[in-house]
């Protein structure tokens, strides 16, 4: 997949938009909507959390960007690029390519040391990274003594930052973590989101993360709150004790918008 | 736990089914045989030694590969439990218990597989009887004597094989403390057992053994069948005891194929899989070893006997029977290492889902995924023919050369590239039918790879 020069295009072009985004899941009087109509941009360079409570539809919402999934209707654009209509093949080379993604279960392949699992996408685009690059994708987040380790033998911790390295080293046009410190214990789960927080402020790394979390939040520069699949308000600068406020207040609102 | 195993039988219809089939057919075709030897004992004088060597002859040496499908099958069944008895075990199921699950799982299975075989027994077997009776090989003043005794003890030593394999198998699913199980549970890197390593290495010696005094002995024997009695069964013995060695095997072979895969996505990853878990892919590759090891002995064999049997004689006219009797052998070997081989593929494949679900969502296309399964099968058929072959030399070269044809014999070569190619074709097929069945599910509708995910 070809990808307009960064260079040439106007620098305030999102490296992430949506607009009118939808997904309904299943057809018929059994049909769920997901998301009904979420218009969002994500400027170069931020650092913004998604949030709802349970089945506002963050997760679909992340699916249907990385191209896991396919939007009912609505489009994605991607470095100013619609990707909406791509097929599977084209999505999984824009994931592999162009998309950096971090998950809840750290998804490491198991009989893959830690560098062979950074090295993965490049592979399976049939490229080979240099092993310095993994090397320094490993030791950005701390791990540079254990690339020769596999999976088993990680903390889940440790998993998750080289689930974060992996994700880094093609220096993708966004960053996309679905619950990230959702299987951390507090402490490791702070090291992650200080993790996550040096790519977007050294790298310029644009990063969206889906968490449930308002301390998780407070790392962002700016919180987006669903509720039923819509846009229910936005917070920049963050911080924990804002975000339970305004999560505990959106739980009274579930359901009431239908 | 009996209630816990039982809930648990109903969501895993595939490990089920594998089960049940081995033990099905391998009940109905081991008890109908059987059952001539029961007969035997009351036959005309006559007919005793034929009956006796049919039914001792084909259900021994097929009993041998039926008990190896069934240990296999539910050695493979078992051990892949080894998530769900970790987590069993992190909720505060004991060792003990989680190891009931599995084997009372497996006993119940087998128990109503054996019982169904059996009733198709007790009916093959009076078949069976007929159709000898009927190409005269057996006289009219014998009776069909197969009764309960024959099929009750065949369908026993069936469930028996499968409760002790599931026992082998649930030890290893509960090996180490739950907490290390429960991480662990993906990569259960291991050894071969010592008693395999013994196992494998005594058949292949008493499969050589077999090629040497058919050479030295029985081939120079006046008796023009002298040579097959020792020769036939060395292929199937030196192939079961290779393919029990598998798992070494696929490690010694793989390892060099690696550079040549890794040159692309798909090649890497199958060239990864083979040489890092050589003990999960072994199960594919102990039952092409099998097949082309007794199906190209014991047919290079029958083509030699049908080449020169003008010239060494056939002084009692037992000839055709004696290859028919081989062909049925060729026949129930060839099916149920293709039952095995499907088996764990299915089984292998299936297992893996969560796995290649998370390869795509890291960026692998699903045409890479699909060729990934289909060159590992195709390298573990590669290597399950050549070795296949080997152990089929046990029975070929020694026949060979007792009936004055030399090392190699003089006709009817294409033999060999034949069942190679059918069990080329046999692996990369039921590897591909069962990728396609774990994944054709999800493909249908969008978001394949989101079940990891809380639903919506």
């Amino acid at each position: 997949m070809s990808m307009p020069n960064v260079s040439g295009m106007a620098h305030d072009t999102p490296a992430l938009a949506v607009e009118g985004l939808r997904k309904r899941h299943g057809s018929g009087p059994g049909a769920v909507d997901a998301l009904v109509g979420i218009d969002l941009a994500f400027a170069r360079g931020t650092f913004t959390a998604i949030m709802g409570p349970s089945g506002s539809g963050k997760s679909t919402f992340l699916a249907c960007v990385a191209g896991l999934d396919r939007p009912t209707a609505g489009r994605i654009l991607l470095d100013g690029v619609d990707v909406t209509d791509w097929d599977e093949t084209a999505r999984t080379r824009m994931r592999r390519d162009r998309i950096g993604f971090v998950f809840q279960d750290f998804s490491l392949i198991p009989y893959l040391t830690a560098a062979e699992n950074v090295a993965l996408p490049a592979r399976l685009a049939g490229r080979r990274l240099p092993p310095e690059t993994v090397r320094e994708a490993l030791a950005r987040v701390g791990l540079a003594d254990r690339a020769d380790h596999l999976p088993s033998a990680l903390s889940g911790g440790q998993q998750q930052r080289v689930a974060i390295a992996r994700a880094l080293v093609t220096q993708p046009a966004v960053l996309l973590a679905d619950e990230p410190t959702g299987a951390l214990d507090s402490a490791t789960a702070r090291e992650v989101l200080g993790m996550l927080r040096a790519a977007v402020d050294d790298l310029g790394q644009t990063t969206v993360m889906v968490t449930h979390d308002p301390v998780a939040a407070s790392y962002a520069d700016t919180v987006v709150f669903l509720v039923d699949g819509r846009v229910a308000g936005q917070m920049a600068k963050p911080n924990a004790d804002a975000v339970a406020a305004q999560l505990a207040h959106l739980d009274q609102l579930v359901g009431v918008a239908k | 736990m009996i209630a816990v195993a039982l809930r648990s039988l109903r969501h895993r219809p595939t490990a089920v089914i594998a089960t049940f089939v081995a033990v099905f057919l391998g009940t109905a075709l081991m008890a109908s045989f059987a059952t001539l030897v029961e007969s035997a004992f009351d036959a005309h004088d006559d007919d005793r030694e034929i009956m006796m060597i049919i039914g001792g002859v084909v259900g021994g040496w097929g009993t041998l590969i039926v008990l190896f499908a069934v240990a296999s099958t539910v050695g493979i069944v078992a051990e892949q439990r080894g998530r769900e008895t970790a987590l069993l075990r992190t909720l505060g199921a004991t060792p003990r218990q989680a190891r009931a699950l599995i084997v009372i799982e497996a006993a119940v299975v087998a128990l109503v597989a054996a019982a169904g075989g059996a009733l198709v027994a007790s009916l093959g077997g009076a078949v069976l009887f007929d159709a000898l009776q009927r190409a005269t090989i057996v006289t009219r003043a014998t009776d069909y004597d197969g009764g309960p005794a024959s099929v009750v003890t065949t369908a026993a030593v069936v469930v028996l094989v499968s409760t002790v394999a599931a026992v082998i198998g649930s030890r290893r699913a509960t090996r180490g403390p739950a907490g290390l199980a429960l991480r662990a549970a993906e990569v259960p890197v291991r050894r071969l057992r010592w008693w395999r390593v013994v196992a494998g290495i005594v058949l292949v010696a008493s499969g050589l053994a077999s090629a040497i005094v058919t050479i030295t002995v029985t081939g120079k024997s006046t008796n023009p069948y002298a040579a097959m009695e020792t020769s036939g069964s060395a292929a199937v013995v030196a192939g079961v005891g290779l393919a029990t060695l598998a798992p070494w095997f696929l490690r010694l072979f793989a390892t060099p194929v690696g550079p040549l895969l890794r040159r692309f996505g798909a090649g890497y990853l199958a060239a990864e899989n083979l040489t890092r878990r050589p003990h999960v892919l072994a199960g594919m590759l102990g039952p092409v070893i099998v097949l082309v090891s007794t199906a190209v002995g014991t047919l290079v064999m029958v083509a030699v006997d049908a080449r020169t049997r003008a010239a060494f004689g056939d002084p009692e006219g037992v000839g055709d029977m004696i290859t028919m009797l081989n062909c049925v052998l060729v026949g129930v070997i060839s099916l149920f290492a293709a039952i095995m081989v499907i088996n764990s593929a299915v089984a292998v494949v299936a297992h893996r889902r969560s796995e290649l679900d998370r390869i795509w969502r890291v960026g692998a296309t699903r045409a890479q995924l699909g060729a990934s399964i289909a060159l590992e099968a195709g390298v573990i058929a590669a290597i399950g023919i050549v070795i296949g072959l080997l152990g089929s030399t046990a029975t070929a070269v020694p026949y060979s050369i007792a009936r004055h044809e030399g090392v190699v014999p003089n006709g009817q070569l294409w033999l060999p590239p034949l069942v190679a190619a059918l069990a080329l074709v046999l692996t990369v097929g039921a590897a591909w039918g069962a990728y396609r069945g774990t994944t054709g599910g999800i493909r249908r509708r969008e978001g394949w790879g989101r079940e990891l995910q809380p639903a919506p």
